[in-house]
């Protein structure tokens, strides 16, 4: 059942940079998707076009089955919710509390429904006990849990994430990426932006990006069997892989498949 | 870095912290009118009366308040003297003949630079003023050696020393009352309650809804731009920025060097936070559910009939004297 | 010389009068030249506040921190010249957004040199050297730092620190959020540097592969205390590493896996991919 549908796409902010390229694909409902690309390679650009942001010049996108256009916008945006990479950048209200309520306000939820889905979405990501806190008070990855709080408060089951974890220590990304996992094991459809091969391969399916076209998108496997993909992508292999490349022995080289699939 | 707090709002209980904004906003917006209604300083000190007897209710320490008036005591000092100088009505209270002659100024130097090095110790700081100033007044007065090139009569008359009574309460009254709002109100439930007061004006064009979340979205970061240039500034620092020492000409380039990594800092930040409330469904202008409301009680009905009283009360004082 | 701390504590005022111990006790001898150290913490340990006393930009509360000579305490002592300082320890941070603000690459190097009095056309050269260093080429110094891609911007702000030529570098999170090339360029050049001129150079990172590859002497810091001092191998062999909620090298975490399922006798302690598969191969050939 697709639920993002994307057409020839083609996006350029003006005559020197194309952020798209007849970009086609489409993802169905509960996959997890990782976006794998070098900087520039018009990941941000895609996640953005996704929610309507930007309007591409040529081709359509369709969110569970209806067109994106200026007048779908508002009603497809309800279903897909985005987390940008600057945990700052993104916190609107003056507590957790109103960051949460924002969306729902937007959409002129009932005030005793947007309590009750403050309590149950903050419960979830583990700041129910920061809800009168000011995000000068909180730290990257506890503004990054609020943000995605604020969108499963609006009810939305199609979550990107664009490069969510990149401004986070390891520590708080490996955090956050298992709320990811868990949100996946729920039904959520999960598109995930990023620059480390290390998030990709928990995708079922990866997507490599470069300078604006889709270079692959297939099963994780797949994907990673094509060495010379990532280095002309200028992405680096997870280092099992790479050993895996030059072991002699097969018994060896599988097992290290084996890990890396399993990670 | 905690929340920068505007007018010094400070945590607290009291049923000046159970009012709602906007009956705190009104109430400020007629007392003051009131106190500009009162004529003499009689009905003034009711009127500080009645604002104490308020204090101790509402369990506002009025050390805090006074706190609070610090910043402005010199300004105080200035209108009252001011007063006193100008004001030739009534009878002569004191008149004294100052003398300006070379010892007298001689003295007066002397009397500043011990004054100077008095305040060094830190304490009293207040107490030190004054004697400062008694002591040039005596100065000038009674050093009368040698010759004059100049003398002044300071006089003082009855009238003037009234009216300057009267203005320096008056001003510290209305001080007290927008104090009295900043302490217990809240940044965000002020601009709430403005944005509701300011509701009407949606008829002329101006859309209050649109620049209450305007101003909460800039105090909410304004600790975020605080630490953003404290970062800044070690940042530039470390390339040899003295933000201290230095010329013109180089404190000039370190101010750039601090400002423009902040305005382009707050570009991408405007652009990011854009479309980060836009893909949350954010339309200008839209109509809104909101999570915080404002509600009336009893105590602001209460609050209301109790300044509509007083205010009346005024209007008549004036009208029939 | 170099820089020595001695039971140095630093304590932020906090907004409730309770006051925030960044670091405590902290005694760290760091060599004017040949040391290559990677610092290492989850974030809170108090690794920007140790590296903020490194170029005296912030004074210890308790105790004092020795740099080249000058013993920096609690109180400014006006015989020491702090900025001078900046000029021999020279400090990177992680963000190059904090710090690029000229309408040049050139301009915004020079900036550095010129504040510590060097000529206009000094600094020109230097800045030429810098681009260089960093792996970027002449063009990119007549472009305007904002049109930069961000790992361009990175290495514009780490020029902008070697063209004052510090005898000490430190710097903080250098390759974060720079792709795969762009950390061996950075790493190969910090290498470079410190072989060539034997300057003492101190890099905060989070990558534990870079840490066991490129450095002699890893630092490590928990809840504001120095909890380890040593080299990477006595790191990675102890305890300390579960300890402190961090992590192992990919190439231990791989050859740990294949050495416990196919139960056998091989060195986990590998640096690189290379030299995983070399003895990966090696132990296979007599199976």
């Amino acid at each position: 059942m697709n639920i993002i549908e994307v057409k020839n796409v083609s996006f350029a902010y003006n005559e020197e940079k194309q952020g798209l390229k007849d970009v086609n694909f489409s993802i169905d409902k509960g996959e997890w998707i990782a976006i794998l690309g070098h900087n520039g390679s018009g990941k941000s650009t895609l996640a953005k076009s996704l929610v309507g942001l930007l309007e591409p010049q040529q081709g359509e996108i369709y969110i569970d089955s209806v067109k994106l256009t200026e007048e779908t916008a508002f009603n497809l945006r309800k279903k897909v919710g985005i987390v940008f990479q600057n945990p700052d950048n993104q916190f609107v209200g003056v507590t957790v509390k109103d960051d949460i309520a924002f969306g729902m306000e937007n959409l002129c939820v009932p005030r005793e429904t947007m309590l009750e889905r403050i309590d149950f979405f903050a419960e979830k990501v583990g700041m129910k006990e920061y809800l009168d806190k000011q995000p000068s008070n909180l730290s990257g990855g506890q503004k990054q849990r609020v943000a995605i709080a604020g969108i499963l408060a609006m009810r939305s089951d199609i979550l990107i994430f664009d490069e969510a974890t990149s401004m986070l220590d390891p520590y708080t990304k490996n955090d956050l990426i298992s709320y990811m996992k868990l949100l996946n094991k729920e039904g959520f459809t999960v598109i995930m932006i990023t620059h480390d091969v290390n998030e990709a391969i928990l995708a079922d399916r990866i997507m490599i990006m470069n300078h604006g076209t889709i270079s692959a998108f297939d099963k994780t496997e797949t994907i990673l069997k094509q060495k010379e993909l990532f280095i002309k992508s200028h992405l680096e292999l997870p280092m099992a892989l790479k050993i895996a490349n030059e072991v002699k022995n097969n018994k060896i080289r599988n097992s290290l498949w084996e890990y890396v699939l399993k990670m | 870095m905690n929340s920068i707090i505007i007018g010094q709002y400070i945590p607290g209980k009291g049923f000046f912290y159970k009012l709602d904004p906007r009956t705190k906003i009104l109430s400020i917006l007629f007392l003051m009118i009131s106190v500009f209604l009162l004529e003499n300083i009689t009905q003034l000190a009711i009127a500080i009366g009645i604002a104490i007897i308020i204090l101790i209710i509402g369990k506002i320490s009025i050390l805090k308040v006074l706190k609070g008036l610090k910043p402005i005591f010199v300004l105080l000092i200035f209108t009252f003297i001011f007063q006193v100088a100008l004001n030739s009505e009534g009878a002569i209270l004191s008149s004294a003949l100052l003398h300006f002659n070379i010892f007298s100024v001689l003295t007066s130097i002397v009397i500043f630079i011990i004054w100077r090095l008095l305040l060094q110790i830190g304490k009293f700081k207040i107490l030190l003023f004054f004697i400062f100033v008694l002591a040039l007044y005596f100065n000038f007065r009674y050093l009368s050696i040698g010759q004059e090139f100049y003398s002044f009569r300071l006089t003082i008359y009855e009238k003037g020393v009234e009216m300057s009574i009267f203005v320096v309460l008056r001003l510290l009254i209305i001080i007290t009352l927008t104090t009295i709002l900043t302490l217990t109100t809240k940044p965000t439930d002020l601009t709430q309650g403005m944005e509701s007061l300011m509701h009407p004006l949606k008829k002329i064009g101006f859309n209050s809804e649109d620049f209450a979340l305007i101003i909460s979205i800039s105090l909410r970061y304004i600790p975020t731009i605080f630490d953003e240039a404290q970062k800044i500034m070690a940042a530039q620092a470390s390339r040899g920025a003295d933000f201290s020492e230095g010329k013109l000409k180089d404190k000039m380039k370190q101010i750039i060097s601090l400002l423009v990594p902040m305005f382009i800092i707050a570009f991408i930040r405007s652009e990011e936070l854009a479309d980060a409330m836009e893909s949350r469904n954010f339309v200008p202008g839209e109509k809104r559910t909101r999570i915080n409301i404002l509600r009336f009680s009893m105590i602001d009905v209460y609050s209301a009939v109790f300044i509509t009283l007083c205010f009346i009360g005024t209007i008549l004082l004036r009208v029939m004297t | 010389m170099g820089i020595r701390f001695k039971n140095v504590t630093h304590e932020y005022p906090s907004y409730s009068k309770k006051t925030y111990k960044a670091i405590q006790g902290i005694n760290l001898n760091i060599g004017t030249d040949d040391e290559y150290i990677a610092l290492i913490g989850h974030t809170g340990s108090g690794k920007s506040t140790l590296a903020k006393h490194m170029n005296a930009l912030i004074f210890p509360t308790l105790g004092e921190v020795e740099i080249f000579g000058n013993n920096i305490k609690s109180k400014r002592d006006k015989n020491i010249n702090y900025n001078n300082i900046r000029k021999r320890v020279g400090l990177v941070f992680q963000f190059p957004e904090y710090q690029l603000f000229e309408e040049t690459v050139e301009k915004d190097i020079m900036f550095g040199p010129m504040n510590f009095k060097k000529s206009e056309e000094e600094a020109k050269k230097l800045a030429l050297e810098a681009i260089h260093l960093v792996g970027l080429d002449e063009t990119y110094l007549k472009r305007n730092p904002f049109n930069l891609s961000g790992g361009e911007k990175k290495r514009v702000s780490i020029a902008g620190i070697l063209a004052i030529d510090p005898e000490i570098l430190v710097l903080d999170e250098p390759t974060s959020g720079l792709d795969p090339e762009g950390k061996q360029t950075l790493m190969d050049l910090f290498s470079d540097i410190h072989k060539k001129t034997g300057k003492s150079i101190i890099i905060i990172t989070h990558d534990m592969d870079l840490v066991y590859r490129y450095f002699k002497r890893v630092v490590v810091m928990k809840d504001g205390r120095i909890s380890f001092d040593g080299t990477p191998d006595e790191l990675f062999k102890s305890d300390i590493i579960e300890e402190n909620h961090l992590d192992l090298p990919n190439t231990i975490k791989v050859l740990s896996y294949i050495k416990d399922k196919f139960n056998l006798d091989i060195n986990i302690y590998q640096k690189i991919a290379e030299e995983a598969v070399q003895e990966i191969n090696r132990v296979m050939e007599y199976e």
